[in-house]
């Protein structure tokens, strides 16, 4: 994933929706642990697409909920904070965040959902799958050429190892 | 998937011919035939097959996609979005609110299933004979049904080779116990233990619809018209005569309209959207939508001194089924960072902190077999929506479950394990399991997902308390019947996959009797679509 590359550009979120997912991203991605790789571009990307493929009443709610959690400060930050969201700073960010997840009902839901797309796209990053050890991809790729091979060697066996349930 | 060069790998293609997309087509469009089945998961995949095999003229009808092997990648992402109903995001409505996960692909959710094939337990079986007084289910009437199940779906188990140490340590844990534990009997055919089973199987190896039965019933000459939304079944007096709905774009907006028709449709849209379809077509009846089941899980994960590597094995290998006939099932499954990532307590560093031993966590759940109720409803917007309600033996059963998993971990070397319990999240020795048991209980506190629904038009002799007869056939109307979960009298405590199968092939034959002089029934049905809007023999690769 390139954050150059056009088919990857947002394509449900405005600028505004995005700014306040940045501000989301600043104040919650994992630090530290050796989780410091600057993938945020890319994880930014990531959650619009994965946004962008939910049910029509999620797509119109999620940006409307992101501008609530935005101008919520005055409302639900303790103690109130006359400012937006985006414009805390990072630790006031989390704790503001971390309030809406624990409030349960429509705000607690909004949190958890952001905090689950966040973190989905997030450790599924290359580099951070790299960084623990993982690699899944390559895992992919090898194992399918194993049982690729294993399927020629069945087929080079004859019709008799075929499998059962087939009837073509 | 590709190599690294972006070469396709050589794993053989499967052909699959006479199938048409919603987002190709151009106009409003007119099919006809003489079976239309709704789905093509377990049920609505195996159904088309049989019928098809027996010479019928069979029209799939799929909301999801065909999207084929080879395009199947290891991000979950991507592919929540692509496979999955909602991306993966659909809830089931209560206390606790319960995350739910099905199938929107051709092939449903057999492709993203872990491909767990068990029968029916015996004991739920006697109690659908006895208390339901469903004929021809006991375990003796179903023994045939499940052996053919298990002969399409190519049931084997898992070679040890492709055990991974999760899976072992697993085993070992509830060995040390005196718990057996039972190697899970899959649909898959040489599978090389990737573990991508929940994002479509990229080898190939698991025998899902999308690899099996919907092949076979296309080369029986079956058509397939894929990203296609059923919204209304049509009736004509009380006889159902076809289904009306939209295309869908690769976007997943409506397009334009489409029309089939038949003397006979199956309905086999899942637990969740049978039921909204029918209440959607105004059929009414007085279970429609009750009785819905949902096989609450529940995740307990171990944190290990030494590395697991849970990336590596096959999905799951283990059940425990020691405690099946109270209602417990326990099994490990390997997940990938980002999945478990999503339910990992935390935020910023502290959620960083926990990540960070990825490698030495094992993902543990048990499985309940639920007495709760749930229901469908149709929302404002006429899509069906599921609510559930635990019952307070659910909720004993849940604890109850949890603890015996958490014991399983301890006793497979667990330092500590992370529980679905808000008001209690982690435990640190065997000697603190005796907290779950005091723990108040709260069900507001649990953390529970399933990708397991049943029983929403379940099967009865009569239609007082039921929606469809022992056959599958809908009580009061000619020529509807259902084919999937939701016919299933109760909740049966195990994976549904292989008892689907089984039943829509029981079923699939009496469903068939009803269908005399298809060829005749078929011109009747085309005879009743105007000659304006009928698909040209050569239109398509569908129409003919």
């Amino acid at each position: 994933m390139t954050a150059g590359d056009p088919a990857d550009q947002p394509r449900l979120l405005g600028r505004g929706s995005e700014r306040i997912l940045r501000a989301c991203m600043t104040a919650i991605r994992p630090r530290g642990s050796g989780f410091d790789q600057p993938v945020d571009d890319d994880v930014l990307l990531g959650v619009d697409r994965y946004l962008s493929s939910l049910p029509p009443l999620l797509r119109v709610g999620m940006p409307l909920g992101m501008r609530l959690l935005e101008y919520g400060p005055p409302l639900f930050a303790k103690p109130r904070r006359w400012t937006t969201f985006s414009r805390l700073p990072r630790e006031e960010q989390l704790a503001y965040f971390s309030g809406w997840l624990h409030a349960g009902g429509l705000r607690g839901n909004l949190a958890l959902g952001l905090r689950t797309v966040i973190y989905l796209v997030f450790y599924q990053h290359p580099e951070v799958l790299a960084s623990l050890g993982v690699d899944w991809e390559g895992r992919a790729r090898d194992l399918v050429q194993e049982r690729a091979a294993l399927l020629a060697q069945r087929a080079q066996a004859g019709p008799a190892s075929g499998r059962r349930g087939d009837d073509a | 998937m590709l190599d690294g060069g972006g070469r396709a790998l050589a794993l053989p293609a499967i052909p699959y011919p006479n199938v048409e997309r919603g987002s190709a087509v151009r106009r409003d469009s007119v099919y006809a035939a003489d079976v239309i089945v709704v789905g093509t998961g377990a049920g609505g995949a195996t159904t088309a097959a049989a019928l098809a095999a027996m010479g019928h003229d069979v029209l799939m009808v799929e909301e999801g996609d065909l999207h084929r092997t080879e395009s199947f990648t290891t991000d979950p992402p991507t592919m929540l979005g692509r496979l999955y109903r909602d991306a993966g995001t659909s809830l089931i409505f209560g206390t606790p609110p319960i995350l739910f996960a099905e199938g929107k692909c051709v092939g449903g959710s057999t492709v993203i299933n872990g491909g767990m094939c068990w029968r029916t337990p015996d004991f739920v079986l006697d109690r659908w004979d006895r208390e339901h007084r469903i004929p021809d289910v006991s375990p003796r009437a179903m023994q045939p049904w499940f052996e053919a199940a298990e002969r399409i779906l190519h049931v084997e188990s898992n070679d040890e080779r492709t055990w991974g140490r999760h899976s072992r340590s697993f085993a070992d844990g509830a060995a040390k116990l005196g718990w057996p534990t039972r190697v899970n009997p899959r649909n898959m055919d040489r599978c090389v233990g990737l573990n991508n089973c929940a994002l479509g199987c990229p080898t190939g190896a698991k025998q899902s619809m999308l690899v099996t039965e919907v092949p076979r019933a296309l080369r029986h000459g079956a058509r397939l018209l894929a990203q296609a939304r059923v919204e209304k079944i049509l009736f004509s007096g009380s006889r159902a005569i076809g289904v009306r709905g939209h295309l869908v774009g690769d976007n997943d907006r409506p397009t334009y309209r489409f029309e089939a028709r038949a003397p006979l449709v199956v309905l086999a849209a899942g637990a969740r959207h049978t039921p909204g379809l029918m209440m959607r077509s105004r059929l009414r009846s007085a279970a429609l939508g009750r009785n819905l089941r949902t096989h609450p899980n529940a995740k307990v994960v171990g944190v290990f001194d030494e590395p697991l590597d849970p990336w590596i094995g096959a999905h799951q290998t283990h059940q425990i089924h020691h405690f099946l006939e109270d209602g417990i099932l326990m099994a490990c499954a390997a997940v990938p960072p980002g999945i478990l990532a999503m339910g990992t307590p935390g935020l910023a560093a502290e959620h960083a902190a926990r990540m960070r031993r990825y490698n030495h966590l094992m993902t543990a759940a048990t499985l309940v077999e639920d007495t709760g109720e749930g229901r469908v409803r149709l929302g404002p917007d006429r899509q069906p929506v599921m609510s559930f309600r635990l019952s307070s033996q659910d909720v004993e059963t849940i604890h109850r479950g949890v603890a015996l998993t958490a014991q399983v971990l301890f006793s497979a070397g667990a330092r500590s394990v992370w529980l679905p319990f808000a008001h209690l999240p982690e435990i640190h020795s065997v000697d603190e399991l005796a907290k779950i048991e005091t723990l108040l209980r709260k069900p507001g506190k649990i953390e529970l997902m399933t990708v397991h629904i049943m029983g929403s038009a379940r099967m009865s002799r009569d239609g007082g308390d039921g929606v469809v007869d022992p056959s599958g056939l809908v009580h009061g109307v000619t020529g509807l019947a259902v084919a999937d979960a939701s016919l299933f009298p109760s909740s049966i405590g195990v994976n549904p996959q292989e008892t689907i199968v089984a039943l829509a092939l029981r079923n699939a034959e009496r469903i068939a009797a009803t269908l005399t002089r298809p060829k005749a029934l078929r011109a009747q049905a085309a005879s009743s679509v105007p000659a304006a809007e009928r698909v040209p023999a050569t239109a398509s690769g569908v129409g003919r």
